[in-house]
């Protein structure tokens, strides 16, 4: 069986809990936005939307992990869906775990990017032909990124971090520049507690249940960012 | 330098003038109170009654023996208004 980490054993289900959560929320946010999409026409809405998609998509890959892992009849109704596909060659259906993997960390990387690059101001943002080469390059980057942490996986927690962390400078600006507005400064904290989050799994190898305090404040994340959207849409 | 308003922003400064005034308004009032020319009023207003989000009306004054435009915001245009303030929140929380 395939793990990228290990993490402690009483927890299993609870994570799965937090992201069925957290994925709500991310489908309740692409929702609204991809609503102001329809009516505004403005492209903005529509990455927005997008992004919380792969962000949902993301969550959603690793509940399929997760869920694999933990519970035997799920992990028997996948042998049973690629026995006939695989053979009797299913020894390598950790393949299937790192296509999955890989999948996943494409999903967030992809998602956290484009939230990064939307939450800039519209003056900064990438406008110009030769910048599309730069989105091009930053796609190639996250690929890869995704490739190698099938094998190193604070790789992909590492850049998670990096990404948000400069996402959090943008939306600390967007407080600032919204007059210190309250669902602005939410926002912000909400992905602070989502960076933190990352920088929790980066070290599950020094200790394991360092996976229940990302797992907590990946969850304290997106109630946050629930508490937004419903301020928003009173 | 005036920042150049958006389209939503053009309909959202029509329809929002409107309502200060109670729901009704003159054609005249309403070009100086949303910023805008003749030409792009009315533009917007053909848009503004296709989409049923304001009403015309002629009242005939018997004391002048002249008929007068009135615009009316519908109950249609009020929910725009309130579900664009919604998507401003929106916009300004999350930075777009």
């Amino acid at each position: 069986m395939y793990q990228l980490f290990y993490t402690p054993g009483w927890f299993n289900g609870f994570d799965l809990v937090v992201e069925g959560i957290s994925l709500i929320v991310a489908l309740l946010i692409a929702a609204y936005s991809w609503k102001a999409y329809k009516v505004t026409r403005e492209n903005k809405f529509g990455y927005f939307s997008f992004a919380f998609i792969l962000v949902a998509l993301g969550l959603g890959f690793k509940m399929f992990t997760s869920g694999v892992l933990y519970y035997s009849s799920l992990r028997n109704v996948v042998a049973d869906v690629l026995a006939p596909a695989v053979g009797p060659q299913l020894q390598f259906a950790d393949l299937f775990y790192r296509g999955a993997f890989f999948l996943e960390m494409l999903s967030f990387l992809g998602a956290w990017l484009l939230i990064f690059f939307v939450s800039q101001k519209s003056r900064e943002r990438l406008h110009q032909y030769y910048e599309v080469s730069q989105i091009g390059l930053f796609a190639y980057l996250i690929l890869l990124i995704s490739f190698v942490s099938n094998f190193k996986y604070s790789v992909f927690y590492l850049t998670s971090a990096v990404i948000l962390g400069m996402t959090v400078l943008n939306y600390y600006k967007n407080y600032l520049n919204t007059n210190r507005n309250k669902n602005a400064r939410l926002v912000m904290l909400s992905f602070l507690f989502i960076l933190i989050s990352n920088l929790f799994f980066i070290f599950v190898f020094i200790w394991q249940n360092f996976y229940v305090l990302g797992e907590v404040f990946l969850l304290i994340g997106f109630l946050m960012l629930l508490s937004a959207y419903r301020k928003v849409r009173k | 330098m005036a920042v150049r308003r958006s389209r939503m922003e053009l309909i959202y400064d029509i329809l929002i003038a409107i309502q200060n005034k109670g729901g009704i308004i003159k054609p005249t009032h309403l070009m100086y109170k949303s910023n805008l020319s003749h030409k792009l009023l009315t533009m917007y207003m053909d848009e503004l009654i296709q989409k049923e989000l304001i009403l015309i009306s002629e009242e005939f004054n018997k004391k002048r023996k002249t008929t007068s435009k009135t615009i009316a915001l519908t109950d249609k245009g009020s929910m725009f208004l309130a579900e664009y303030r919604r998507m401003r929140e929106f916009t300004e929380a999350f930075g777009l």
